[in-house]
């Protein structure tokens, strides 16, 4: 009898160890790949509502700088913080755990006018480099067109063509939003953060019949 | 009998895993491919929106001279001489508010610059546009506007009969297809779809224009 219950209770031990043992290597395994996927998903989707959030943002700070200059007697050059500041509450909103800043410097009036230059950032790491991460930045240039000149003969005016243009204005948000992505798996320097470049561009208005 | 079952275990674990993981994986990607296509989606609704609103940015009897070109990467994509210039102004919104995920879009191309379209109502019928004299045919964005031509010829633009009724209104559209190929992203591991993006937006003429 005692040599009958031996050997049904060694046989239960070991095999009750080795589950234990093989469950912890499963939830080991599979944790880091629930996560994975988990963490994933909701980044997709919180970039998603991210983007949404900055082109409704372009393309209501378009507008708003397409609008600012609409003299066409006038400079029309509008105002880059006020463009930053009409779609800033949108987007601080929206793009929880980043901070929001113009991209531009005010002239010697107080004025903030769109750097004709076209200096943007071109990248969200030069962003990152001089405003530190989770930063984007709202930055508006506006393009003009070349000075008119009476054109050659045989050349019809306007010469050279688009010298009587409305300035072209292009709002651009750029930099890194907040994210789930861990340092060292995404593209940002430092983690935990996303890169985002979003941008649109019109004309200026003109009052013409 | 303990270490075949055990050895059984382990295996149906790895297989389990092996199952499990590629669907999980497809899942994320697939997640991800959706995510994609309602943001390209919103900044084409943007991009048309913009492109539509900037024809009125533009004199209505402006016509771009010889040599005129615009848009594309460097600049000169499109021919626009002899186009209204509004057209033109659609076209360079357009193309710089465009400006992301373009390596993986797969524009279905029409003529630049259309007009005459109808929407018709119950007692006209719709009427397609047509083309003008010289647009590009090649461009990722098609707008209907109307024109002063020279000698002070109207051409007509898109005609919204839903829009102040019976005789309707004169506005401009602007519409872009697109394909998302995903194959040219690591996303075409897990995503076998191409789903075909539209948008098309229409803007009303200011006051005094109407």
């Amino acid at each position: 009898m005692g040599g009958e219950s031996e050997d049904v209770v060694r046989p239960r031990r070991v095999p009750r160890t080795g589950r234990r043992a093989q469950a912890t290597l499963e939830f080991a395994v599979v944790v880091p790949l629930f996560l994975l996927c988990l963490i994933g998903a909701l980044d997709a989707g919180l970039w998603a509502v991210q983007t949404s959030a900055e082109v409704s943002a372009v393309e209501q700070a378009a507008t708003v700088a397409a609008s600012a200059g609409s003299n066409p007697a006038a400079e029309t050059a509008p105002d880059a913080r006020a463009v930053t500041a009409a779609v800033a509450g949108s987007l601080h909103a929206a793009l929880f755990g980043t901070s929001v800043a113009g991209w531009c410097e005010a002239d010697s009036s107080g004025a903030c006018r769109p750097d004709v230059t076209a200096h943007c950032p071109s990248t969200p790491a030069e962003v990152q480099a001089a405003m530190g991460p989770r930063v984007v930045v709202v930055c508006v240039t506006e393009q003009d067109p070349p000075p008119c000149v009476a054109p050659p003969p045989g050349v019809p005016s306007p010469f050279p063509p688009k010298c009587d243009d409305s300035p072209l204005i292009t709002v651009r948000v750029i930099g890194f939003v907040a994210s789930f992505v861990p340092p060292g798996f995404g593209p940002g320097a430092t983690g935990f953060e996303l890169p985002t470049d979003i941008s649109a561009t019109t004309h200026t208005l003109r009052f013409a019949p | 009998m303990t270490r075949r079952g055990r050895r059984g275990d382990d295996a149906q674990a790895v297989l389990e895993t092996a199952l499990i993981l590629p669907i999980l994986l497809l899942l994320v990607c697939n997640f991800i491919g959706v995510m994609v296509q309602v943001t390209v989606q919103q900044q084409l609704n943007a991009a048309t929106a913009l492109a539509a609103q900037s024809r009125f940015q533009a004199p209505n009897n402006a016509v771009d001279p010889a040599g005129t070109r615009c848009c594309g990467a460097d600049g000169s994509r499109l021919s626009t001489a002899g186009l209204p210039t509004g057209c033109r102004y659609a076209a360079e919104t357009f193309y710089g508010t465009m400006t992301t995920y373009t390596g993986m879009l797969v524009w279905q191309t029409a003529p630049l610059c259309t007009s005459g379209g109808d929407s018709g109502d119950a007692t006209h019928s719709p009427l397609a546009s047509h083309a003008y004299p010289g647009s590009p045919g090649d461009a990722d964005v098609s707008c209907d506007i109307g024109s002063t031509g020279a000698a002070g010829v109207i051409v007509a633009g898109y005609l919204d009969r839903t829009l102040q009724p019976p005789n309707g209104l004169t506005v401009v559209t602007c519409s872009a297809t697109t394909r998302l190929d995903f194959s040219k992203t690591p996303l075409a591991w897990g995503v076998f779809w191409s789903p075909t993006v539209h948008a098309q937006s229409e803007a009303l003429p200011p006051p005094f224009r109407q």
